[in-house]
């Protein structure tokens, strides 16, 4: 009647039901026991089998942080949700409920195996996280477009398809279709695919294929170049002189610049423009590559610098090892021999020897510490002094080099305005052969107008200008700083470990020592 | 004769000048005895020096061995060709050549011994020494090169000393009949070995000089044994890496740097001292090995073979004594001056001083003052262009002058008289005579054998003593060949008795070494393997008494180490003596390479099952940035808690010791878990164990086993000693042999016996040819007759002896033992059989002997010897 009754009733997933679930299916016998006693926490669980239990809504599963496999089959969900969490997860089962669409798994990149046997799904999509699948299980759905199949086409890993009793398995060529386009196949349909029906197929759509692979290749080739680029820009980037190999920033500067532009139009400027342009990209491919250079000075600087740390850290470490090595010999050798002991005094002297042994490699274990401490010091105090004096410079130079472009610039004012100026006279005689644009022409209407207009334009050059190399400065000091921060907070989380690491290490062995001796009283 | 007179006149005019010249060369006269010369004062007269000379050559040195046996008369000549004796003339007048020469050369230094020119050779004719070069390049790719060379010659022939030690022999035999009774003096070694060496295109040379006692004699004595020298290991200088320019600052040294100096100064003083004893010590090991002086040290003649630089690659210069095969350099002092030397194309002389052993001899062949030759214009070899001194050749050209211009230029050198110098393929294999040899050196004593000479395959055994006398042996070393076992070599120790036993791949057991001390199970033993070669990827397992320690290499599971301690055996009762009584193990110890797939606090890096105390220890890898690594300890306890139930698990059942504390794993049923699975991994780790030692003890058996078969390998491409093959060849041969004696029968011919009535070479006349017919065909009927009541007879005979058989046995039925009655039967139905046998052969005779009657006289009307017959049917 029960059944029956569960039979009738939808139900959601709950706290109860899961918990009955993960009881039922945990371990067994002795170990059932103990796992009985101290209840199960649902991080651990790594299978879960939800069967037949006329589940509609899936709930509660974000607990499941570990969860590999999950078998929801046989239930009446309709939609794919709650899964989130499950990141770990590798099975999952979904067969024969009614889910229309396929959703929801976008964060399940580890899965490999994927039922949705028996559903209500009619087109194939939105699996596109799961790089690792092997299995895909789609038979019994509602899928009646052929070009389904290529969607699959992406996953590299694909081995098994089930797409049998559904629309498009009727299609004649449905078989040699798919092995033409999904060519790593080796099972459909519960069946493996002879190599006869390879090549047949492989015959029957080979235009097709080839001019999807030509697709493909250049959409790869596309996105390799776009990789690239953005990689160089990166370079660039963390060189701090990106958009400087060219005339970027000398576009930037007449972009926002309209006077500046309306007066390239007055006679005998465009070719002021053109030398002006000239000689500033010049300056700025040099500052552009003074920046690679700079940048790779840096870095043979920080990786000989972590280089050598890290050998004066393994260097440490190997010490520390030897001595507690040695030191847990010779423990365990007095640890035996006490208990081996039967006189009271006598072990209470022992007792005391090994306590004393474990203080002198506490103190042996810290003098190391503390002299690594005081050597990477003074070394990371160097390595500072050093990126920062680099710093420095870099900036120095470039401040010089900006300040070239800004001589250029005024330069470029002044010639500009004697231009205009005389172009101005020349209107205000008209004796102006030349025909001028309208707005141009607008400019030209007193001395104040056309001196402001060049002036703007001049204030709007330097502006960018100035920007531009203030970005550059404020960029590579924050990113010395950073970076100096970063070694001394590394350096000294580091220390705290070991120190950490130490302190545990004499708590366990005294602490061990003392239960002996306990013990030892006792008896 | 043109050359004779020529030189006639060239005497009458050295002549002259000789007087004045004599003073000159009774100065450098003396370096032609060498260094025996220099014993004596410094400035010696002529006269003292003869005495001297005659004094010495007084002096009979008793040899100790007889007379060899390898004279002329053991040596069959009848057998040799023409060119063995006669000569041609092309060699007479070398010979007169050559006397002309050797004239001159003792005319003009008469102090010096006559030149070793033309010896006789086995036919008792006199063969210019550079004809009895014959050079040959060997099919054995092994005799290539000259050590390999060298050493085959050494091993190939016995030494027999020189009849007089002070002078060349008066019979310098061919390389041929040397190789062919295996023995020689120095000169025959050396020729041999300087043909094999010019065949296969070395500058190399006879040479005709002095040698030690040592070197003459063959005796080895006074030499390490090249195979007790140890490689001299090459020490790699480790490139000093400079330091980095963050690399860190070490911490402050605060010890006192004047103590660190007195200690070093007083370390020095003890390795100083320690030094000078150890020197001491080898002075007088050296001082008792000397060998006591030689009454006739650089006089003794010796012959042996010099290879010049320049061909094959050869850097320099240097001597191969033919008797032992080794390698001297030009400066050995071992080697005491140089009369002459040849090759196959012409001859010289030296006229340096040997005053200083060879140290001092430029062999500069083309130089006319330091070496004469003999004839002209052959190859001047290397003539140095550098000539040093144009006066001081101008100021001696006297000996230059000797023989210039005397020689036909265009005369050279006739072709060697002796034959091919062959070595078959079973001499080569043997080689040494009888495939056996002993050679003795200094403490070390080896003995080397042909392969397939001994049954067990050994092929060299190195015997190193203790002592000079050679009587308290220290180690031996037994190589073995074509060994099914692969045994390659075998190393006793007989100071510490310990025995090794080295293998090629390819044992059974992947053995590669296997040292012991006895072969009984459960003692000290170490055995190696082949890495790779197993699936379980040990590579080595060492016992003693009481333990048993196992390395892997490259095993899925990471296991690098496996060190079991065994507990003393329990007595048993006697019930279950039948099975075997393994030993307890007390202890387990696991060790495990770092599984970089998984996190170091989850991967063991030891375990430790003590299986007395029911305790289980891990010990995990150390993380990379740690000093410190996890340890975890089980203690296994079944106990019933206060209400009877059985605990399962307990926290203090699992002491460990985290280095990050993580949640999960204090959990009991994490440890549960832990812990079961680790007595399943005990249990499988303890057969391992016992299946070890099952496995040495199967090793053992094998090895016994082996020990004992000792069966060799043999090649399948060795035809000579492979069985299978032999007789598989054999048998095709009888095949073969059989298919032709059918064909022979085939071809049988019926009409002979009738032709041969007739006059041979006639033409049949019809009449003839008719009567032959029918003579034939009634002949062939008779013998279908014949044989048809041979069978019959047979059958009849056979019915008669069963019927009377049986009727034997219907009379004595009733007396007859079970056993007569058996063969009563058994003849029967062996008699009922023949007597069937011989019923099927009569009627398939009278079914076929129509048909064949038909059929011989088918072919007799095709014969074209009874032409006639054809004609009339035609």
């Amino acid at each position: 009647m029960n059944w029956l009754c569960d039979l009738m009733e939808p139900r959601v997933m709950d706290d109860d039901m899961l918990k009955l679930a993960v009881g039922e299916q945990g371990p067994q016998e002795e170990a059932g026991q103990l796992a009985k006693q101290e209840g199960i926490v649902f991080k651990d669980v790594l299978s879960l089998q939800l069967d037949f239990r006329n589940i509609l809504r899936m709930d509660n599963l974000w607990q499941f942080e570990n969860l590999r496999k999950l078998q929801l089959d046989n239930n009446i969900i309709e939609k794919i949700e709650g899964l989130e969490n499950l990141t770990h997860l590798v099975w999952l089962d979904l067969s024969f409920n009614n889910i229309e669409t396929i959703e929801g798994l976008d964060t399940l990149v580890n899965l490999e195996d994927l039922s949705l046997f028996n559903n209500r799904i009619s087109k194939i999509d939105s699996l596109d996280a799961l790089v690792k699948l092997q299995v895909l299980s789609l038979g019994n759905n509602q899928i009646d477009n052929m070009m389904n199949i290529i969607y699959l086409r992406r996953f590299k890993c694909l081995r098994t398809l089930s797409l049998s009793g559904n629309p498009i398995s009727e299609a004649e060529d449905y078989k040699v279709f798919i092995c033409a386009y999904l060519p790593d196949l080796v099972y459909l349909d519960f069946r493996r695919i002879d190599d006869h029906t390879k090549e047949l197929a492989e015959a029957k759509h080979q235009y097709s294929i080839d001019e999807l692979k030509h697709q493909e290749n250049l959409m790869q080739v596309q996105l390799e170049d776009e990789q690239a680029r953005q990689e160089e820009l990166e370079k660039h980037k963390t060189a701090f002189v990106e958009h400087l190999n060219g005339s970027f920033l000398f576009d930037s500067m007449y972009a926002e610049d309209s006077e500046g532009n309306k007066l390239s139009y007055l006679p005998g400027v465009s070719e002021l423009l053109e030398a002006y342009k000239d000689k500033f990209v010049i300056i700025c491919v040099n500052i552009f590559e003074y920046g690679l250079k700079q940048q790779e000075k840096r870095k043979t600087e920080l990786d000989t610098f972590s280089e050598c740390v890290h050998e004066a850290i393994q260097e440490n470490q190997e010490q520390g090892k030897h001595k507690i090595a040695q030191f847990e010999e010779k423990h365990l050798s007095s640890l035996s021999a006490i208990r081996e002991e039967l006189e009271l005094p006598n072990i209470e002297k022992k007792i005391l020897e090994c306590s004393a042994d474990i203080s002198e490699l506490f103190n042996e274990l810290m003098m190391l510490e503390m002299q690594l401490v005081e050597q990477l010091e003074e070394t990371i105090n160097m390595f500072e002094r050093n990126i920062v004096d680099m710093v420095g410079l870099f900036i120095k130079n470039v401040r010089s080099l900006m300040a070239q472009c800004r001589d250029l610039e005024n330069h470029h004012h002044e010639k500009l305005l004697e231009i205009s100026i005389s172009t101005l006279e020349k209107i205000v005689k008209g004796d102006l052969d030349e025909d001028l644009p309208d707005d141009l022409r607008a400019l030209f209407v007193d001395k104040d107008t056309i001196v402001n207009a060049v002036g703007a334009s001049h204030d709007i050059h330097l502006l960018k200008i100035d920007n531009r190399e203030g970005e550059l400065v404020t960029r590579i000091d924050s990113w010395c700083t950073h970076l100096v921060d970063k070694i001394h907070k590394d350096e000294i989380v580091r220390n705290r470990k070991r120190v950490k690491e130490i302190n545990q290490y004499i708590d366990h062995m005294q602490s061990e020592l003392d239960n002996l001796e306990y013990g030892d009283i006792l008896d | 004769m043109e050359v004779l007179r020529e030189k006639v006149e060239e005497e009458e005019e050295a002549e002259r000048e000789e007087a004045a010249e004599r003073a000159e060369w009774a100065r450098t006269e003396k370096m032609m005895r060498p260094v025996e010369v220099r014993k004596e004062e410094t400035t010696l007269t002529q006269e003292t020096l003869r005495d001297l000379e005659k004094k010495l050559s007084e002096i009979q040195i008793p040899i100790s061995a007889e007379l060899p046996a390898f004279t002329k008369d053991t040596i069959d000549i009848s057998k040799l060709p023409v060119s063995y004796k006669t000569n041609t003339p092309k060699e007479e007048h070398l010979l007169q050549v050559a006397d002309n020469f050797s004239r001159q050369y003792s005319h003009l230094c008469p102090d010096r011994v006559p030149l070793f020119l033309h010896p006789l050779n086995e036919c008792e004719v006199p063969k210019f020494v550079s004809t009895t070069l014959r050079p040959t390049l060997m099919p054995y790719p092994e005799l290539y090169n000259w050590d390999s060379c060298a050493q085959f010659v050494s091993d190939f022939l016995t030494m027999v000393p020189l009849p007089d030690p002070l002078k060349p022999p008066s019979h310098l035999y061919s390389s041929t009949t040397v190789l062919k009774y295996q023995k020689g003096n120095c000169f025959d070694f050396s020729t041999l070995l300087c043909s094999m060496l010019i065949g296969s295109g070395y500058d190399a040379y006879c040479v005709n000089g002095y040698g030690s006692l040592d070197l003459c004699h063959m005796d080895l004595t006074r030499e390490v044994c090249p195979l007790t020298v140890k490689p001299k290991e090459t020490i790699k200088s480790e490139e000093k890496v400079l330091p980095k320019k963050y690399t860190i600052r070490p911490p402050r040294d605060l010890c006192s740097r004047f103590e660190q100096e007195q200690e070093v100064k007083k370390q020095q003083e003890i390795r100083a001292q320690e030094k000078k004893q150890l020197r001491e010590e080898e002075e007088r090991l050296m001082e008792a090995e000397k060998a006591k002086p030689d009454a006739l040290h650089g006089l003794r003649v010796h012959s042996w073979v010099l290879v010049l630089s320049g061909k094959r690659e050869v850097p320099e210069n240097f001597f191969i004594d033919a008797f032992t095969g080794h390698s001297y350099s030009t400066q050995d002092e071992r080697f005491l001056g140089i009369e002459s030397l040849w090759n196959h194309k012409n001859y010289w002389i030296n006229m340096q001083d040997c005053w200083n052993c060879c140290k001092d001899l430029i062999f500069d062949l083309g130089d006319p003052v330091r070496w004469e030759y003999m004839l002209l214009g052959t190859d001047k070899s290397q003539l140095s262009l550098t000539e040093e001194d144009d006066s001081g050749i101008n100021d001696d050209d006297d000996v230059e002058n000797l023989g210039k211009e005397d020689e036909d230029k265009s005369f050279d050198m006739p072709h060697s008289w002796v034959e091919q110098i062959e070595i078959s393929p079973e001499a080569f294999e043997t080689r040494c005579p009888n495939g056996k040899k002993v050679i003795q050196y200094k403490r070390a004593k080896l003995e080397k054998w042909a392969p397939y000479l001994n049954s067990n395959g050994l092929v060299s055994r190195l015997t190193t003593y203790e002592d000079l006398e050679c009587t308290n042996i220290l180690e031996i070393k037994e190589w073995y060949q074509n060994r099914e076992d692969m045994l390659e070599l075998k190393h006793i120790n007989k100071t510490t008795d310990l025995k090794t036993d080295y293998f090629k791949p390819g044992h059974p057991q992947a053995l590669r070494v296997h040292s012991y001390k006895s072969m009984q199970p459960e003692m000290d033993r170490v055995i190696e393997f082949y890495e790779m070669a197993r699936v379980d990827g040990l590579i080595k397992r060492e016992e003693t008494a009481r333990t048993m320690t196992e390395y892997y290499q490259g095993r899925p599971d990471f296991l690098s180490y496996r060190h079991a301690n065994f507990g003393p055996r329990v007595k048993k009762l006697a019930l279950s003596s039948a099975e075997s009584n393994p030993r307890p193990i007390v202890k387990i110890t696991e060790r495990f390479f770092r599984n970089s797939a998984k996190p170091a606090e989850e991967d063991v890096a030891e375990r430790v099952f003590l299986l007395a105390e029911e305790r289980i220890q891990l010990r995990y890898h150390c993380r990379d940035d740690h000093i410190t690594a996890s340890k975890r300890e089980f203690l296994r306890r079944t106990e019933v808690d206060s209400k009877g139930n059985k605990i399962i698990m307990t926290p203090d059942m699992c002491i460990s010791f985290e280095v990050e504390p993580m949640e999960h794993t204090k959990k009991l049923l994490y440890q549960y878990e832990a812990m079961m699975h680790l007595k399943r991994e005990e249990k499988l780790s303890r057969h391992q164990v016992w299946e070890s030692e099952l496995e040495v003890l199967e090793i053992l058996k094998l090895r016994e086993e082996e020990e004992a078969a000792h069966t060799l390998t043999i090649s399948i491409y060795d035809t000579k000693r492979n069985e299978k093959s032999k007789e598989y060849r054999e048998a095709m041969e009888r095949v073969m042999h059989e298919e032709h004696l059918r064909q022979m029968e085939t071809q049988l011919d019926y009409l002979a016996p009738f032709l041969a009535q007739l006059p041979p070479g006639e033409k049949l006349t019809r009449w003839q040819a008719v009567r032959l017919k029918d003579e034939c065909l009634s002949d062939f009927k008779q013998r279908l007759i014949n044989k048809a009541n041979l069978i019959q007879a047979r059958f009849e005979k056979e019915t008669q002896e069963l019927q009377k058989k049986q009727q034997w046995y219907q009379e004595n039925q009733v007396t007859l033992t079970p056993e007569d009655e058996d063969l009563y039967l058994s003849y029967c139905s062996q008699a009922m059989f023949r007597i069937r046998i011989l019923e099927q052969r009569l009627n398939r005779h009278k079914e076929l002997a129509p048909l064949k009657y038909l059929a011989l006289e088918e072919k007799l009307y095709k014969d074209p010897r009874l032409g006639e017959l054809q004609k009339i049917f035609a």
